[in-house]
């Protein structure tokens, strides 16, 4: 685990930030496994991020979620250095970020990562247009280039005949879509997007979560997604870290979480999930058993189950699920009616 | 918004440039008009240019000061700025800094030798005034306590004159912070059953006297001559024994105030320039009725300008002497 | 439930505490009081006094006044003439200032415009003919190229090192002391030092002034900077800006508006206090003010007064208005603008007419005589004061005895009449119940240094009126603060007077007050109480206005009545609100109080004016104003601790 991973995006590892007098010394030792009532009191600190390492892939959408207060938010400001943390290494293409010098930090922050904030984090005073140059701006670009550059932007969040109005003439999501071209616009390798959909209503939510997905498809960036919504972690996530006070709980694919939660708080957690929703038929391939049919139609692994169930019970057969044109098992629609029945309990 | 507001600020900027250039290009129509209209008056060899006279607050001073003005401006076109300051310190500091040039009636007592001394400050001598200072109660008291003006009966009297700000004893008036007072050693060194009440101000004095006679209230408080208050309501004044000092931080304070020239001062500064508003300030002398005729026309409600214009054109000979 | 019993616990100790010091004042009565005539001087006012004279013997000589302090003053001197030329004093070769009168309102009726609307305008420019119309033209230009010239300098210090210290923590950290110090501080007290260094002028009276303003600046500069909403600053920082692009694209262009609310503060506490530098050689509106004040003059006093409400409604409103316009960052449409730039241009044309008639035409220069109403005016205010005084003043006179005689004598009597080691171990033991042991120990030590100055006696003469006014005020205050708490038209009626009573300077109804109520510490009171009022009013006012509304229906439907609403539901709910509110009461009476030297209240105050007129008292002066400062350090702290102990 202490090995940095070398075909990462991003490779984390022994993340700490403690904020309070003397940070350094509550890094690794024993006062750290306190609750965080009992560290303050005893000795004033806070350890928001502890001892926390991933790997995120190239073109991955990696979802970090946890309740408020679990330190999500304070993970993710530390990856750029937006908040300095106390210990560890944070790898960029192979580069420690925490070493960077503030003239490298600026050069990362300008070329290679873009954020999205919770709420927009829009310049008030200017236009939309440049609110998307502004990242540009600040790196030099000349007018008309950067103007261009942020109208393909525009086109691409869709946000064609808006970029002469000004954010408070925009509702929260026209204004998060803002926010997502501004962070588009330097064309980054790697996106932070820290609860951008929170605070939102939930149907423009849903909207703007098939947006990531389509805007993700489309360029293929990788992203470092933070949440408090699990279902949305489920439904972008290709994987998924769960973060109780400050440390990572537990890290893995929807399915393993739900599968094999590790603890009874993850366990908790997936209780409440409406598992059809969110898993996909991977989790619920099997082996054909002797006697089943195994001429029924074919699905691909990465098919939502709720949308698979029409198709299979309408089918008198299991269907054969298939990854990258391999067969990997069948489900039946028994198999779909049990996982539902699990549910509703 | 921004190109608004760079609209608007460059609009400004432009429109007070212009303005500017415009105002000090064309010399202002309002000087020329005035110098010709003013071709009769006396050419003087110097320019007499500005002048500052330090305003103290009493009536008296300001028609000093007004008749001076006066003259300077009809005269020599001097421009005269009045500048309304507490006395002593505060004005020889003025006059140090360049604020302002002349005292026309200083009480002092000498105060001002520190700053002679330095350079800064010239005394002129005597106005030709006399101050009296002293201790004073309403007329009415004098009519009906006659030995009350003795200084050695006034004890006797001391329980009319308790107020609520007197702790028990009898409430002493005194004079205003910049005046020349010794109430508290007089009080001291005559053993009076008295407690000197620190006014602050010459209106507060005003005020309690005329109260005091109005009312027939016992009030006892520090005065002086020449006033024109003086002729509005009527005061006796305290008779302590003769006095012994001229400077008051020497005064035993057993004894009165003495009789004080009043002196005029002026700064270096003004002394050195050769304005002819220095050779007026020189030669400038009146008497203690002459000041209260034009403060007795203030006093009435006329413009200190005006009732200085109506003593100068009335005192032809007088102005001319000081013309020189 | 505890602090609750802890609190009544403190009360009746307090109770007691006095109780045994009226004993001991009554038995030891005048013993060790340490009072000295004006004349005496103890060793540190000697010591200070030659000091001040040395100072003032090194004036042309010293290294410090000729490469330091003379050069500043001439700089300053210099930059204060040259805005008076404009509008104020005649110009160069020339009997007028650049701008004759008609030429100002031209150049007031543009930018007032350009800043703000047409209303606000022509409020504006009917202000300025206002002071023309009073007679006092010259001395109200004066004062406002005064205000001027002290803002300008005041903001170009204020704002970089408001903006300084909203970006860095540490710099706030550092000047927070100082900050803090300057609202404590009464303005009377640094008039002297000032001029002693800078001579009386109108370099001192505007350094004096940027003393009084700058902090005010830097404190709403720094809060504008720091209560920006973060996440734009966040986003700037996270796309790899510099701390100068973050600054000049987000923070300032985000921040502009409150930062102008901060001119606006400016601007008033500048004129506020240029009426009081009269004191040290402002010109304009003051002189008129004080020597109403030396001579009795109410009705010149009170044209002047006129004038300073008028400039101050003037700059008030236009001010305040260009900080309002923009409630949003939109822009106005393309048609909007265009609409403007050509009323803009109209009324620049009409100023460049104005100008240029006031510099070519007599009547449009110099204020024409036939336009002077201030003889109606003065002669009317006087004739209305003196029959209110000579009907009125046996009422006020009266009321004034009662308080005098009954509360302002007693506490005098145990805070000055005792000997002075037993008040100072009362004022401390009433400290460390009120605040603690830290407060107490402070507060002995703060006590010590003022008898080892020498001026314990009037100290405590200013305490004691202090601590009345302030009693007096919160009385006053909540009556009338939850009065305007409960009822929205109490609050439309009061708040013009609340207002007017926050612009005004104290020295102008100082001379309506000495006429009710003669010379005495009481007129320092109630000058004291009009000065603090509004203040206290206001705090008053939202702290009853925040109590939440649940809770007050609660107690109605449990059918209580207004006053049970008012006393056991209201009243205990804005405690915090009372606390800081007597924290605040106590120091604007005591900014006042001092200036109470002027009609009679004794005292410190009293000694600060005589040490500027009499030179072999100027270092007593200088301690008398040390002494203040002390005094409200003291009583500062006090406050605090208990509020900090009480509040919650």
């Amino acid at each position: 685990m202490n090995s940095h991973n070398s075909s990462s995006a991003i490779s984390v590892r022994n993340l700490w930030k403690v904020f309070g007098d003397n940070p350094e010394k509550i890094v690794n030792s024993s006062d750290a496994d306190l609750s965080r009532s009992e560290l303050r009191e005893k000795t004033g600190n806070t350890a928001a991020v502890k001892n926390v390492s991933f790997d995120v892939a190239p073109g991955e959408v990696f979802v970090v979620m946890g309740l408020s207060g679990s330190g999500k938010s304070t993970l993710v400001r530390c990856l750029t250095r937006l908040i300095e943390p106390t210990a560890g290494s944070v790898l960029f293409n192979g580069e420690d970020v925490l070493k960077a010098d503030p003239a490298r930090l600026r050069e990362l922050r300008r070329t290679a990562f873009s954020m999205v904030f919770q709420h927009f984090g829009l310049l008030p005073h200017r236009k939309v247009i440049d609110n998307i140059a502004y990242s540009l701006e600040i790196n030099g670009v000349k007018k008309i280039e950067r103007h261009k550059r942020a109208q393909e932007v525009i086109e691409l969040v869709g946000l064609q005949g808006y970029s002469e109005a000004y954010p408070e003439q925009l509702s929260g999501g026209m204004q998060q879509r803002v926010g997502l071209a501004r962070a588009l616009a330097v064309d980054p390798q790697v996106m932070f997007l820290d609860e951008p959909f929170s605070a939102l209503d939930p149907l423009i939510r849903r909207d703007m979560q098939t947006e990531v997905i389509r805007l993700h498809k489309e360029v293929g960036k990788t992203m470092i997604f933070i949440t408090h919504d699990l279902s949305e972690a489920m439904k972008l996530g290709d994987r998924i870290a769960i973060m109780r006070d400050g440390a990572v709980v537990q890290m893995g694919t929807a399915e393993d979480l739900i599968g094999k939660p590790a603890d009874t708080y993850v366990a908790d957690f997936m209780r409440d999930i409406s598992k059809s929703h969110v898993l996909t038929l991977r989790y619920l391939a099997r082996p054909a058993r002797p006697g089943e049919a195994t001429d029924g139609p074919e699905l691909d692994s990465s098919t939502i189950i709720r949308d698979a169930s029409q198709v299979i019970s309408q089918q008198m057969k299991p269907v054969r699920v298939s990854e990258n044109g391999k067969a990997i098992g069948i489900v039946s629609s028994e198999d779909i009616l049990k996982l539902i029945s699990g549910d509703a309990n | 918004m921004k190109q608004k507001f760079r609209g608007r600020a460059a609009t400004a900027s432009l429109f007070v440039t212009l303005g500017l250039l415009l105002a000090a290009c064309s010399g202002s129509g309002v000087d020329q008009a005035a110098t010709t209209t003013e071709d009769t008056a006396a050419t003087p060899a110097v320019e007499c240019g500005e002048v500052g006279i330090a305003m103290h607050a009493w009536v008296g001073y300001t028609a000093t000061a007004n008749v001076l003005t006066e003259i300077a401006k009809k005269e020599f076109d001097c421009t005269v700025n009045q500048v309304e300051l507490a006395e002593a310190g505060v004005t020889y500091d003025a006059m140090e800094s360049g604020s302002v040039d002349v005292v026309v009636e200083d009480w002092g007592g000498g105060r001002w030798q520190e700053w002679v001394d330095r350079g800064s400050v010239v005394e002129l001598g005597p106005n030709g005034q006399e101050g009296l200072i002293g201790m004073y109660v309403p007329k009415w008291m004098a009519d009906e306590y006659p030995d009350i003006t003795d200084s050695a009966n006034l004890n006797k009297y001391a329980d009319l004159f308790k107020t609520s700000e007197s702790g028990g004893k009898g409430a002493w008036l005194e004079g205003p912070p910049g005046y020349t007072t010794i109430g508290e050693k007089m009080i001291e060194a005559n053993k009076l059953n008295f407690k000197a009440i620190n006014t602050g101000s010459e209106t507060a004095l005003i005020d309690a006297f005329t109260d005091g006679q109005k009312n027939k209230k016992a009030v006892i408080g520090y005065w002086y001559t020449p006033q024109y208050f003086n002729a509005q309501v009527e005061l006796a004044r305290i008779n302590f024994p003769d006095n012994d000092w001229t400077d008051a931080a020497e005064a035993s304070g057993l004894t009165d105030y003495p009789a004080t020239p009043l002196i005029k001062l002026a700064s270096k500064k003004l002394m050195d320039s050769g304005s002819p508003f220095a050779t007026l300030l020189q030669n400038f002398s009146w008497s203690n009725e002459d000041q209260n005729a034009v403060a007795a026309d203030i006093e009435g409600g006329m413009d200190p300008a005006a009732a200085a214009q109506k003593w100068i054109d009335a005192n032809p000979d007088k102005v001319q002497a000081w013309l020189g | 439930m505890i602090s609750a019993i802890k609190e009544i616990k403190t009360r009746y100790l307090i109770l007691i505490i006095l109780g045994v010091w009226a004993v001991l004042a009554i038995i030891f009565k005048g013993v060790a009081t340490l009072e000295l005539a004006t004349y005496q001087n103890t060793f540190v006012t000697q010591t200070a006094n030659d000091a001040a004279a040395s100072i003032r013997g090194n004036r042309t000589q010293s290294a410090a006044f000729i490469y330091f302090f003379n050069p500043i003053r001439g700089f300053i001197s210099g930059f204060v003439e040259l805005i008076r030329m404009l509008i104020a004093i005649p110009a160069p070769n020339s009997i007028i200032p650049v701008l004759g009168w008609l030429g100002v309102i031209g150049v007031v009726t543009f930018f007032v415009f350009l800043t703000s609307n047409f209303r606000t305008t022509i409020l504006a420019v009917s202000l300025l003919f206002g002071c023309g119309l009073l007679g006092m033209w010259t001395d109200s230009m004066d004062t406002i190229a005064m205000t001027l010239a002290a803002v300008i300098l005041s903001l170009s210090i204020g704002i970089p090192l408001g903006i300084w210290a909203g970006l860095s923590d540490r710099v706030l950290k550092v000047l927070t002391p100082f900050l803090d110090l300057a609202q404590i501080l009464p303005t009377l007290v640094y008039l002297a030092p000032l001029a002693l260094f800078f001579l009386i002028g109108t370099a001192s009276a505007t350094i004096a002034t940027m003393v009084y303003s700058i902090p005010l600046s830097i404190r709403i500069t720094s809060h504008a900077i720091r209560s920006l909403n973060n996440s734009p600053i966040e986003a700037s920082i996270s796309m790899g800006a510099t701390g100068k692009q973050t600054l000049t694209k987000v923070q300032l262009p985000m921040g502009k508006q409150m930062i102008v609310l901060g001119i606006n503060q400016t601007v008033m506490a500048a004129l506020s206090f240029v009426v009081i530098a009269a004191l040290i050689g402002s010109p304009g509106l003051g002189g008129p003010i004080i020597n109403a004040l030396t001579i009795r003059n109410v009705g010149d006093g009170f044209v002047a007064g006129l004038a300073v409400v008028f400039i101050a409604i003037m700059l008030d409103r236009s001010t305040s208005a260009a900080a309002k316009t923009k409630q949003t960052f939109v822009p106005p449409s393309k048609k909007e603008i265009q609409q403007r730039r050509m009323s803009l241009a109209g009324m620049g044309i009409f100023a460049i007419v104005c100008i240029w008639l006031s510099r070519n035409v007599l009547w449009a220069a110099i204020w024409p005589k036939q336009l002077d109403v201030s003889e109606i005016v003065a002669s009317n205010t006087n004739t209305v004061t003196d029959w209110t005084t000579d009907n009125l003043r046996f009422i006020t006179v009266s009321f004034k005895d009662f308080i005098s005689n009954y509360v302002l004598n007693s506490i005098q009597a145990l805070l000055a009449g005792s000997p002075w080691f037993i008040t100072i171990t009362m004022i401390a033991l009433i400290a460390y119940l009120l605040g603690g042991r830290k407060v107490a120990l402070l507060a002995i030590g703060l006590m010590l240094l003022i008898v080892a100055c020498g001026l314990w006696y009037e100290t405590m003469v200013t305490l004691t009126q202090t601590l009345v006014a302030t009693m007096l005020t919160m009385i006053l205050g909540v009556i009338l603060g939850v009065w305007i708490g409960r009822s929205q038209k109490a609050y439309k009626i009061l708040r013009p007077f609340l207002d007017a009573g926050q612009t005004l300077p104290a020295f102008v109804y100082l001379v309506p007050i000495l006429g009710l109520f003669g010379p005495s510490r009481f007129t320092a009171i109630v000058t004291g109480i009009v000065y603090s009022i509004p203040v206290v009013v206001k705090i008053v006012g939202e702290g009853i206005k925040g109590v939440s509304t649940t809770m007050i229906e609660a107690a109605t439907a449990a059918g209580s009545n207004a006053w049970q609403l008012i006393t056991k539901v209201q009243l205990p709910a804005a405690k915090r609100s009372l606390l800081l509110a007597t924290n605040q009461g106590l120091i604007f009476v005591l900014a006042v109080v001092v200036i109470g030297g002027f009609v009679g209240s004794g005292g410190l105050g009293y000694l600060v004016i005589v040490g500027g007129s009499k030179p072999e008292l100027q270092g007593k002066g200088l301690v008398a104003g040390f002494s203040i400062l002390l005094l409200g350090v003291m009583i500062d702290r006090i406050a605090h601790a208990s509020a900090r102990k009480y509040g919650n």
